[in-house]
């Protein structure tokens, strides 16, 4: 079916956050189900191959994208609400990004280029243009793909999600954020407000690395992202994420505690690839294979510690 | 009026397209028009025992038809095997077995989901080692559906010995996977009928191959069936022989609703029914020298039909007579077959058999080379065919071949030597390498096709010193239009401008024969410019006869309908001798020839592999438009490396797990590499200012340039294509490394 052929669904485009939050809290009592449209980069294609719903199920779309409480990008700006929890531990290198942020914005902020360039790397390999210019890092969230790029960078730099609703907001780490496939914490009632990045200091050593099925337009077989900070000869942070490893986006826990246990100049390549296929559980499908996606997964990970050990 | 010929005139067909005012069959709308949709049976094989409808449906609205109401239930193409609706017997996963139409299209997807197809499923017969085992027979007696012997000097008498005794023996087994078309536009036909009969609209390369099959099936006569081409996004082939199948369902459903009724596959729909490349597997003997020097082949070529016959007789013909390649053999021994399977019928593609064969014998010389220490392009060289030499099937080349110069000149280009002799180039992680291929492609249709064809072209004179190209070659995005209006506009000595071009509609162009086989330029634009050089002479013969200005004669013709229009028929060239009993003989009127050399750089920890650079010389004859020559050698190029590097059909069942764009991988424009086209010009006598075909030719050599340069780069020999990271990494774990 194309586009042109879906069923005509209900459709609301609310003034504002307080009026969303109330439309998804009424929604989520009544058990109505809402989609929140951004970028519709993924909803639309998963109608494309979903069964014809019925006129009566049909979930009401509420247009998200151009609200003003899930845009902008802001470094050190940001003025908090008194009732975000955890507000106060904000430390001046915060990198905040609305939900509805595209990932056109993400290529394009010279903030962004400059204090948090994975970002910035990852945006430009996300579909291509078109996507670009939709798509959004609250939708990639949501949707909770284990490929997806967006997650896997906020992987590696440690994100923190604002959640809000009528009940308030919380801050989750993204670490604590998906319970399995496509499955979240995110209550019914809940949006995601922003993501919070706790900035490494700038230069620091980071790597993007998509391995697609083409240059453009891909989806992934495999993504790394990492960054790192190393003093002497050790790394004092080190954050990986990997795409299409696992049932969730990959943070690959066990390499991180060996990158962090000891000087880099003493961990071999062997224990590298021992952790990596401990941290990871990847499957055959029609993009790629479990065996391809283990080797690949140790090599990208081999290559930035080789990088990092440069450093 | 200075010549057109040889100029990028802009293409005419170009800034509707670009602007998006061009209306293609889905932006057609007929008043109380229908939108139709195609039950399908979901699988590969079983026998039919019921078609139900849910009686809690509310059918009211809703047009049905199924096999019971087709008046001859068979396609008819090559053979009649094919129904129209599958009656009792299911032979593929997506086998159409009812028509459904309706106004609203939403009740029209939800009424799909409210049939019911009773089927007793069979083993289905899935791959070519399937079918010559032949356990489950699907085509009797053998599931072989063609066969085809070539050959030549002691291929006659020793058979696939032919290469014993020769000092060297190498052999080698070669395959590839299917591929799909992936045109812009899907397929897709609208259809009326009123008291002339038939009348049909859609995306097609072959308005006459359309009436041919709705003729068969109504049975109706020439003028009551009107087939009218809408504008086309895109064909290569893939809408040679299909849209007969679209035409028919919406001429069914039309007939039995009495309303128009449009049908049109989404892209999903369209990759899983329509046809596909046949997948292949070519096993290889060959005898030479120890200095290279080529003696013997002994070939096997097994094509994979699918579940119908459609084109695959033709399609392996053409494969076969390919599958010596472009070189000099003394003995000669092919033997090629094709099988039934339970998939998706096989068809027309870009190269029409020929990338498969090219694409082993190519790898093949590879692996010649390798054995005896050659390098490549010496081994290519040495034996290269010249003027003067036989082909596989006794045909003498008397002139156009282009094909030495092509070679110099990609090698000057590429550095090719030197790069190759450098070695692979490793930085870090990443490892170049470069990769040759050499090879032709007949232009036109094989044998004696063209004989039995009588192809036809009109041209009119119109007032104002204006003219209109009447032909069935149809325009689908190559340049049909354009090059027809510089041929047209040169002969008549007017400007491009000043030429129309009729919209390909059965009831008002001649048979031209299919827009297929690279045969457009060569063989209807020379009968394009016969047409046009037959009106000029007419117009000086009437100026100078009633002593007018040529304008004023051209104003008399143009209003006589006895002497506006030159109506042309194609006579093959009388040298041309084709004996289809034995398979020899002048296979082409021509061949256009190239080489190809592919740059790669393979990610070894990845096996990413990246086209860095890509050189393209070819023997086109005559280059009628550079703009549009180069734009099908890059285009062709491109399309060959995708199913060199990421096109792969994955199949379950015989049902088609990536039917999409995001999951069946065509190359993007990111992923092309930058091209060198180099045009070669070693004139056809019979072609129009020398031109030969070029639309299939730059599918040929790609692939195999690709995996040569793989090679170099890696040591991995590869024999499959796609070559996907996962097979080179698989590979390298086996120590298939040199």
């Amino acid at each position: 079916m194309s586009v042109a052929g879906l069923p005509l669904h209900p459709f609301f485009t609310p003034r504002d956050l307080p009026e969303t939050l109330d439309l998804l809290a009424g929604r989520a009592a009544r058990g109505e189900k809402t989609v929140l449209l951004a970028g519709g980069t993924d909803w639309f294609v998963e109608r494309h191959v979903a069964p014809p719903e019925t006129a009566g199920t049909l979930p009401l779309v509420v247009d998200v994208s151009r609200l003003d409480g899930l845009g902008g990008i802001s470094l050190d700006g940001h003025t908090l609400d008194g009732d975000e929890p955890g507000g106060d531990t904000l430390h001046a290198d915060t990198l905040r990004i609305g939900g509805a942020v595209t990932y056109l914005e993400l290529r394009r902020d010279a903030r962004v280029a400059a204090r948090c360039p994975l970002l910035a790397a990852m945006a430009r390999d996300v579909g291509a243009l078109q996507i670009q210019a939709r798509g959004t890092l609250a939708g990639n969230l949501a949707s909770g793909s284990p490929a997806a790029d967006g997650v896997s960078a906020l992987a590696a730099l440690d994100a923190t999600l604002l959640l809000r609703s009528v009940r308030g907001a919380r801050r989750v780490p993204l670490a604590g954020f998906y319970t399995g496939y496509r499955k979240s914490v995110l209550a019914p009632d809940e949006l995601i407000e922003a993501v919070e990045i706790a900035l490494p200091p700038a230069g620091a050593p980071y790597v993007w690395r998509k391995v697609g099925t083409r240059q453009a337009q891909a989806i992934s077989k495999v993504a790394l992202a990492g960054v790192a900070v190393v003093e002497d000869g050790r790394c004092t942070r080190l954050g990986l994420g990997m795409a299409s490893v696992a049932p969730t986006v990959a943070f690959l826990p066990a390499t991180r505690a060996l990158g962090l246990s000891r000087p880099l100049a003493g961990i071999a390549p062997g224990e590298i690839e021992a952790t990596v296929l401990a941290d990871v559980s990847p499957i055959d499908d029609i993009r790629s294979t479990a065996a391809y996606r283990r080797h690949v997964a140790v090599a990208l990970v081999t290559g930035f510690c080789e990088e990092l050990k440069r450093r | 009026m200075a010549p057109s010929v040889g100029k990028s005139v802009p293409r005419v067909d170009g800034p509707a397209k670009a602007a998006g005012s061009a209306r293609y069959v889905d932006d057609l709308v007929l008043p109380g028009m229908l939108h139709g949709a195609t039950v399908r049976s979901d699988v590969a094989r079983g026998r039919l025992l019921g078609v139900d409808l849910d009686p809690a449906f509310d059918w009211s609205g809703i047009t049905v038809v199924t096999a019971e109401d087709v008046p001859v239930n068979s396609v008819p193409i090559i053979e009649t095997d094919q129904p129209v609706l599958a009656r009792d017997e299911i032979r593929h996963a997506y086998e159409p077995v009812a028509l459904l139409a309706c106004e609203d299209r939403l009740r029209l997807e939800k009424a799909l989901r409210h049939v019911a197809l009773r089927v007793e499923p069979l083993p289905p017969v899935l791959t070519i080692d399937d079918a010559l085992a032949a356990r489950e027979v699907i085509r009797p007696p053998d599931n072989v559906s063609k066969r085809y012997l070539i050959t030549k000097g002691k291929g006659g008498t020793a058979g696939p010995g032919v290469v014993d005794g020769c000092e060297v023996v190498v052999r080698g087994v070669y395959e590839s996977g299917a591929q799909e078309h992936v045109y812009i536009e899907p397929n897709g036909m609208i259809a009326f009928w009123d008291e002339e009969g038939a009348h049909v609209e859609g995306s097609l390369q072959c308005p006459y191959y359309v009436q041919k099959g709705i003729k068969g099936v109504f049975g109706l006569p020439d003028d009551g069936v009107d087939v009218t081409q809408a504008v086309t996004g895109g064909g290569f082939g893939g809408k040679e022989e299909y849209p007969t199948i679209l035409a028919l369902h919406a001429l069914l459903l039309a007939k039995k609703s009495g309303r128009p009724v449009k049908l049109v596959y989404g892209r999903q729909e369209d990759v899983e029914a329509s046809t596909k490349r046949h997948p292949s597997r070519v096993e290889i003997a060959t005898g030479c020298d120890r200095d290279g020097t080529l003696r013997a082949v002994s070939i096997r070529v097994l094509f994979d039909g699918g579940a119908y016959v459609t084109l695959t007789p033709v399609v392996l013909s053409r494969g076969a007579l390919h599958a010596c390649g472009a070189y000099r053999w003394e003995d000669v021994h092919v033997e090629a077959l094709a099988v039934a399977t339970n998939t998706p019928p096989n068809g027309a593609f870009r190269g029409f058999g020929a990338p498969q064969t090219i694409w082993a014998i190519e790898r093949h010389l590879d692996r010649i080379a390798r054995t005896l220490g050659l390098d490549p392009m010496e081994l290519r060289r040495k034996n290269l065919l010249r003027l003067g030499d036989t082909t596989a099937t006794g045909q003498t080349l008397k002139e156009s071949v282009g094909v030495e110069e092509c070679v110099e000149k990609a090698i000057a280009a590429s550095g090719f030597v030197e790069k190759r002799a450098r070695g692979p180039v490793v930085t870090g992680r990443l490892a170049r390498g470069i990769g040759a291929a050499v090879f032709l492609h007949g232009a036109g249709f094989t044998g004696s096709g063209e004989k039995y064809l009588k192809g036809k072209i009109a041209v009119d004179l119109l007032p104002g010193e204006r003219a209109l190209v009447r032909t069935a070659s149809t325009e689908m995005g190559q340049g049909t239009e354009t090059v027809f209006r510089q041929i047209v506009a040169d002969a008549l000595g007017i400007a491009v401008d000043a030429v129309d071009f009729a919209v390909p509609s059965t009831k008002n162009v001649p048979d031209s024969g299919p827009t297929v086989a690279s045969r457009t330029v060569m063989v209807v634009g020379s009968i394009a410019e016969r047409a046009a050089t037959e009106l000029r002479a007419r117009v000086g013969q009437e100026a100078t006869a009633r002593g007018l200005s040529r304008s004023e004669a051209w104003e008399r013709l143009a209003a006589d309908p006895a002497r506006a229009t030159a109506l042309v028929q194609y006579e093959p060239p009388p040298g041309v001798v084709w004996d289809d009993a034995t398979y020899s003989g002048d296979a082409y009127p021509a061949y256009g020839w190239a080489c190809d050399i592919a740059e790669v750089e393979v990610d070894l920890d990845t096996f990413e592999t990246k086209v860095t650079g890509f050189w393209a010389a070819v023997d086109v004859g005559r280059v009628m438009n550079p703009t549009l020559c180069a734009g099908q050698v890059e285009g062709g190029t491109l399309q060959a490396i995708g199913w060199a590097l990421t096109e792969k059909l994955v199949t379950r069942d015989g049902k088609i797990l990536n039917p999409r764009m995001t999951n069946y991988i065509v190359p993007t424009s990111l992923d092309a590499p930058p091209f060198t086209t180099i045009l070669v010009e070693a004139p056809y006598s019979r072609g129009p200012g020398g031109a030969k075909g070029v639309g299939e030719l730059p599918m040929d050599g790609g692939a195999p340039a690709v995996a040569a340069a793989i090679e170099h780069a890696t040591g991995l020999v590869l024999d499959r294509v796609p070559l996907l990271p996962e097979d080179l990494f698989e590979a390298s774990l086996k120590g298939d490394a040199r």
